[in-house]
């Protein structure tokens, strides 16, 4: 692949990182500008930015969906898109968008997500049987995925992520659209397993959420990192009391901030 | 069994389980249409053309049938797989997996081959309740109706990938697929017809298929069969490279 990083077998063994990460799609348009980060082992790091900033992207690239044009990622010290078997690997994806397969039983999604994966059989059932219990899909494993509700979908695919036991998981808005009770069902399974010592990547476009969640953050916009570190040095860095309003600051909204619409209205 | 060999039993698993849980449209379907075939241009029209080269009419249609069954079904199984994935997004979960791309490809490649070969296999079986077809060269039948099958199968694996809506992989079926096969002599002797369509059908790569199954079970042919099978066999090759490139190089699967 032109343009892309050699890199040496003497990088740190980071769960991921990310190094000068350029995306330019076929149409021209440049959804990564040569982004790095890393994200240390054990870590809940958060990407935040607006739509179209590039998130997706970032994470297609580092699952495999989608194919640099520049730039280098490693996932806990190997190569995510040369020889990736490694790294694929090592992480497990939660799309943004639900993308399971109609034909499927709830039960056939798991099992075979786990066998691409190369689990064998008996530690996939026992698998599939541990998840659909944490996630509350036990009564449904027979269903054909398209009769599930939106928030039994989420779970699956948060289950569906997991089944191979990855070290590094990453959660593209994993949130959306779901109510307030899934919400934070899913929030502390997210707390949980990172306390079990997985690392997580989370996007999300709610700010409580990440500030709830996130050891460290990353804003991310127009296809580059502008801003990375805690919720308190991210709105030092901007000079504003929050997280929220560093975001705001980013996105060029600053009229939108809480303290600015509490004064006008008093 | 190893990680890759779990993994690749279970890419190629998902595509039988896909067809097998639409088995009427999937196996039942094609099967009844090569029932009709064998009916109508077997037992109706059979009877007033009488023998074609020395061989029973609806004996010289069988082969071609069984070939048509392999091809068409290989065809159509991987290119809606394929594309049906591509829409639901469901093939994510398999390229974002640690498999390669031959594994994906051959996995994607070998559900279209099972659900030819099992339709194929039954129309065989339903066909020799009803006529006496011979097998009189299996060694030339056994490769033959394995590279129609593998060729097609790479070419609902092409069609399935380039498409971007069901009208593609339609029009190629519908508008490609079926004349051709149609016009390379599954129902006729090419000899039977006049100058110039004659000398167009040998132009018509399904005619040398056909004629080498047609071999195979009744051991009569119109083309050469060596050279016959050394064309099937470099152009399964050829189109089995161009899809090992598409998937390596991602193209219209991964962004």
């Amino acid at each position: 692949m032109s343009g892309r990083l050699a890199f040496s077998a003497a990088v740190g063994e980071s769960a991921l990182k990310i190094e000068e990460l350029a995306k330019r799609y076929p149409t021209g348009v440049e959804a990564l500008r040569g982004v790095s980060l890393a994200i240390e082992p054990g870590e809940l790091f958060g990407l935040l930015g607006p739509n179209g900033a590039g998130k997706s992207t970032l994470i297609h690239c580092a699952t495999g969906l989608a194919q640099p044009t520049g730039g280098g990622i490693r996932v806990f010290g190997h190569d995510a898109i040369g020889a990736y078997g490694e790294a694929r690997q090592a992480v497990g994806l939660a799309p943004q968008e639900p993308n399971l397969d109609w034909f499927l039983t709830v039960e056939e999604t798991l099992d075979y997500h786990a066998g691409y994966f190369g689990m064998p059989k008996r530690e996939r059932r026992e698998r599939t049987r541990e998840l659909l219990e944490t996630f509350s899909l036990t009564e449904k494993a027979d269903e054909r995925t398209r009769t599930l509700s939106g928030g039994m979908k989420r779970r699956l695919i948060l289950a569906r992520a997991m089944m191979h036991r990855p070290r590094l998981l990453i959660l593209d808005e994993p949130t959306a659209g779901v109510d307030v009770e899934l919400r934070l069902e899913l929030w502390h399974y997210v707390q949980r397993i990172n306390q079990e010592g997985t690392t997580i990547l989370l996007t999300t476009h709610y700010i409580e959420e990440a500030e709830q969640l996130c050891d460290r953050i990353a804003f991310i916009a127009e296809g580059r990192i502008v801003g990375e570190g805690t919720s308190a040095e991210l709105a030092a860095r901007y000079g504003v009391a929050s997280l929220e309003d560093a975001y705001l600051a980013l996105v060029g909204r600053k009229e939108l901030s809480r303290s600015h619409i509490e004064v006008t209205a008093s | 069994m190893s990680a890759a060999q779990i993994r690749f039993a279970t890419l190629w698993r998902r595509e039988v389980n896909r067809f097998m849980k639409i088995k009427k449209q999937t196996i039942g379907a094609p099967l009844l249409e090569t029932f009709l075939y064998i009916s109508v241009f077997g037992a109706a029209l059979g009877s007033r053309v009488g023998a074609l080269h020395g061989i029973e009419y609806v004996v010289f249609v069988v082969p071609g049938l069984i070939m048509m069954a392999f091809s068409i079904n290989s065809f159509a199984n991987n290119s809606s797989s394929i594309l049906q994935q591509k829409f639901q997004g469901a093939i994510q979960d398999q390229l974002s997996s640690p498999a390669s791309p031959l594994e994906l490809l051959l996995a994607f490649s070998l559900g279209g081959f099972m659900r030819g070969l099992l339709v194929a296999g039954l129309t065989f079986v339903a066909a020799s309740l009803l006529v006496d077809l011979p097998v009189d060269h299996i060694l030339v039948l056994v490769p033959s109706l394995f590279l129609v099958g593998f060729f097609f199968s790479q070419l609902g694996v092409l069609i399935g990938v380039r498409a971007e809506q069901f009208d593609d992989v339609a029009f190629a079926q519908t508008f490609v697929l079926q004349p051709l096969i149609f016009l390379g002599g599954v129902f006729y002797s090419a000899t039977l017809l006049p100058e110039p369509f004659e000398t167009l059908t040998h132009f018509n790569p399904i005619y040398y298929m056909i004629n080498l199954v047609r071999y195979g079970f009744v051991g009569f042919s119109e083309a050469s069969i060596a050279l016959s099978l050394l064309a099937l066999f470099a152009a399964t090759a050829v189109l089995f490279a161009v899809n090992l490139r598409l998937f390596a190089r991602g193209y219209k699967l991964r962004a």
